[in-house]
């Protein structure tokens, strides 16, 4: 039972630190970016070119970070800025982008399944149980992601920028906010975030150029449930992802893997505000 | 090509039968061609033909849920895939025979459809988003992949099932089966988009509040649309599996779903010629490449596919009609006659109530935007609704029209409590609201803007487009006096900003509305324009018997058309009184050019 409990919040955790990335792009822009699959899968062969290179962890998820927000840039640079006027184009586009990068990553590591040693290995006794130290370690990454997050937003000047363009953009634009400029960090941070995950997992899951995949609808259906805050963030994550860990652990996995994206499918038609203002 | 165009426009002219006349050389064409093709082709070409055409089949219900509609799917792979399942299972589990063939097909058509209606249930409702509509889309087949791979050998699992007995036809004969059943949808689907109908799919497509305004129920037409398009690419599925032999779970997969995507934005999104170049195209070209460049060709098709969005979101069809402009034959498009009707409803006595709200309020969270707003309106009423910017009274015209909108108190709208209904069934107590900003379906032309407003009255027809247009008085009349009627046949993109404005208030006025709400229509208009939209409202009060509610800011122009004026300020009435009494009471004077007279409001 406390294996479940464990299980459902490191899970949460897992969901959280994907989900945020997409949440800030999906806030500021109000679009979906389809190609954050495609950056987790970046930030993973990152992580894996950094342990191969005998780069210390601490090292390599800066340096995932660093590559994932570069490919944001490009991205943002390149063909984001161009459908802000037609988010479903941009939807496509970045699906576009997502199938490119996959082919890329195929291309220069091979389609085979590569695994990559977690930082911490063995697993630690807690409350009477023996669990995974690494899963642990996600709880503290992804209070990590939420504390910087808010720093940035309530902290600094661009994230009160930010913070503007989110409200209401004409206005922003019109105070002399460089919502362009915005859109750019923001599409950079939100795609390092991506990049950063698929680092963290790397040493849960296997590394593949389609890792990504099945994240991405979850990710989706946690952002579109938050109706953009990081708190509903966090609180969907913990609500969907314990659910899903329990369906997988008493019912069935497969089923466990649709939990999220049916839940939120139903909670948005019964409720379209999500879990916001909830 | 002067012929054509002369042609054409007979055509045109005599209805909509004999423009399908015209259009009988290239069909029979096309059918001669499909029949011979198979001799001169070789075999392995004629092999992957045949699997095009029916995926060609499958990204035309795309090119109509999204390129005509609007909603971009993911999904309408999962139909195919159950095409494919009902086919093999059946086969697999039976044998084959002709009652397990009709058995597989009204298989594939049940769960196909109860599956895009449960889809439809749960993307379309009023209020919901397209980009949400694309992701439920997206669960769809995610969906049902896991189901098949969770499926044991009943479903074959990830390999899929194999080795069934099939229909047994020549393959010049699969072709001539394929070709011509690509070849009928695509003429049912050019037929019924170029039809009335199909004018009504692209006004949902480019302004479903409007439509939802216009009292036209878009979710219902959408989930009708699923549900049609799911049966169709389910069919095209049973095929493709009939033929092939296999069923395969990527037959279901999202990817697969997103691949016919591709092929009709490749192709040209809203024009079913495009989803079928399209889609037979990515078919050949990969049937040849994907063999010897796997990941190259995957490469080039995301390059495409970027390249197409960011430079040329028309598709190949599009930048063919862009270089051959005015020689291509467009859609048909009828020149259009007016034809007066009679208003038939029996208008209620003057005296009568049009509109009543009971301690109305609003708030989000904490903020207060409405507080116990209470008024009633009469017939032949033109109540102007006034106060500084933020005092709520968009929010008043938003909470009258939508019953989901206000947070407590009581409305009626011709005598009919609103409840929580939608502005779709509110617009049929008798509700008209016009928007702020004009709210008009840019790609459409005025008269089909207009039919659309009249969808509630007569139904659009399936097959073809009418040339008469059926309006009532008050609507002629504003379309005549705007300059409008000799603009019938313009694209409404094109219209000038007070066109837009006269012509929103032609559509609204198509519902022959008794109650009619208005959000400053004058805001960006000329003088002149001003002085006829003062004309038109004074008339439609006083001999059309309106009761209507505006919106404005301009007081001169306030004082000189209004019969009574209500003051909203801080989300409360603050004055309610005629036009002398409001406009030189001491609180309007502050409010309007805040000069402090020392009284205080609420001289109610």
């Amino acid at each position: 039972m406390l294996i479940v409990a464990l299980d459902a919040v490191t899970t949460a955790a897992l969901l959280f630190v994907i989900s945020s990335g997409l949440l800030i792009v999906f806030g500021v822009m109000k679009i979906i970016n389809f190609a954050h699959a495609a950056f987790v899968t970046v930030g993973a062969y990152a992580a894996l070119v950094g342990a191969r290179l005998g780069l210390p962890w601490v090292l390599v998820l800066p340096l995932a970070f660093a590559t994932g927000a570069a490919c944001g840039v490009l991205t943002e640079a390149t063909i984001v800025r161009r459908l802000y006027q037609r988010p479903l184009d941009a939807i496509l586009a970045t699906w576009g982008l997502g199938i490119v990068i996959g082919q890329i990553v195929t291309l220069i590591f091979g389609r085979g399944v590569q695994f990559v040693q977690a930082p911490v290995a063995g697993t630690i006794d807690l409350f009477g149980v023996d669990y995974s130290a690494y899963r642990i370690l996600m709880i503290g990454a992804a209070l990590v992601v939420a504390l910087i997050f808010s720093a940035l937003l309530n902290g600094t000047r661009l994230g009160l920028s930010t913070r503007a363009v989110i409200m209401n953009e004409m206005l922003a634009q019109g105070l002399g906010v460089d919502s362009a400029r915005v859109r750019l960090v923001t599409f950079a941070i939100g795609s390092g975030l991506a990049a950063l995950s698929g680092a963290l997992i790397t040493p849960l899951s296997s590394v593949d150029p389609n890792m990504g995949v099945p994240w991405l609808i979850s990710a989706f259906m946690l952002v579109m449930v938050s109706g953009g805050s990081l708190l509903t963030l966090a609180v969907s994550s913990l609500v969907l992802g314990s659910l899903q860990v329990i369906v997988s652990t008493f019912v069935n996995p497969i089923l466990g893997g649709l939990t999220i994206a049916i839940c939120a499918a139903v909670v948005l038609r019964i409720r379209p505000e999500g879990f916001a203002r909830a | 090509m002067p012929e054509a165009r002369q042609l054409g426009q007979a055509a045109a002219s005599r209805t909509g039968s004999s423009v399908r006349l015209w259009m009988a050389a290239p069909a029979l064409l096309i059918v001669g061609s499909i029949l011979v093709a198979p001799l001169l082709l070789d075999t392995y070409m004629v092999n992957i033909l045949i699997r095009a055409f029916f995926v060609a089949i499958a990204a035309i219900t795309v090119d109509i849920v999204w390129g005509y509609c609007g909603t971009l799917t993911f999904g309408q792979s999962a139909f195919f895939g159950i095409g494919v399942y009902a086919l093999a299972i059946i086969f697999t589990e039976y044998g084959f025979g002709s009652w397990q063939a009709l058995l597989a097909i009204a298989t594939a058509i049940v769960v196909a459809a109860a599956v895009a209606a449960m889809t439809g249930w749960l993307s379309f409702y009023p209020g919901s988003t397209p980009l949400y509509a694309s992701i439920v889309s997206l669960v769809v087949p995610i969906v049902l992949v896991q189901i098949l791979y969770s499926g044991g050998t009943f479903t074959g699992s990830s390999s899929g099932l194999v080795g069934f007995e099939s229909f047994d036809l020549e393959l010049e004969n699969w072709f001539r089966l394929a070709g011509l059943s690509l070849a009928a949808v695509a003429a049912v689907a050019l037929i019924v988009m170029w039809s009335d109908t199909g004018r009504l799919l692209k006004a949902l497509r480019d302004n479903d509040e409007r439509c939802t305004y216009l009292g036209v129920n878009t979710s219902r037409y959408r989930i009708i649309v699923l549900v049609l398009t799911a049966i169709i690419a389910s069919l095209a599925g049973f095929g493709y599996a009939a033929f092939g032999g296999v069923a395969a779970p990527e037959n279901a997969s999202f990817t697969f779903g997103t691949r016919l995507i591709i092929m009709v934005a490749l192709g040209g999104r809203g024009t079913i010629i495009g989803a079928i170049v399209g889609a037979l195209s990515i078919e050949v070209a990969s049937a040849y490449l994907s063999g010897s460049l796997p990941y190259v060709w995957e490469l080039i098709i995301g390059v495409a596919l970027i390249a197409v969005i960011l430079a040329f979101p028309d598709g190949l069809v599009g930048l063919v009609k862009r270089l051959t402009h005015g020689i291509q034959p467009s859609e048909p498009r009828a020149t259009t006659r007016l034809e007066p009707i009679e208003t038939t409803a029996i208008k209620s006595a003057d005296s009568e109530i049009a509109i009543e709200v009971k301690e109305v309020s609003k708030h989000f969270g904490s903020l207060s935007v409405l507080d116990g707003v209470e008024f009633t309106a009469k017939r032949c009423e033109l109540l102007s609704l006034v106060g500084p910017n933020g005092a709520g009274k968009t929010t008043l015209i938003r909470c009258l029209s939508d019953g989901r909108e206000r947070s407590a108190g009581f409305v009626a709208i011709t005598g009919q409590a609103i409840d929580r209904l939608p502005p779709n069934r509110i617009v049929k107590f008798g509700l008209g609201r016009k928007f702020q900003a004009a709210s008009i379906f840019e790609a459409l032309t005025v008269a089909e803007c207009l039919r659309v407003a009249r969808t509630h009255r007569s139904r659009p027809s399936v097959v073809s487009t009418s040339t008469s247009l059926e309006l009532p008085p008050a609507v002629i009349s504003v379309v005549e006096r705007s300059g409008l009627s000799e603009r019938l046949d313009e694209v409404a993109r094109h219209l000038s900003h007070g066109l837009k404005q006269a012509l929103e208030l032609a559509m609204v006025l198509s519902l022959e509305p008794e109650v009619l709400l208005l959000d400053e229509p004058t805001a960006g208009l000329t003088r002149a324009e001003r002085q006829a939209f003062a004309d038109i409202l004074t008339s439609l009060a006083s001999r059309d018997r309106l009761c209507i509610l505006l919106v404005e800011h301009d007081l001169d122009f306030v004082r000189e058309i209004s019969s009574r004026i209500i003051v909203l300020h801080q989300g409360r009435i603050a004055l309610d009184g005629s036009v002398d009494a409001v406009v030189n009471s001491a609180l309007v004077r502050e409010i309007y050019t805040g000069q402090q007279t020392g009284a205080s409001g609420g001289e109610r």
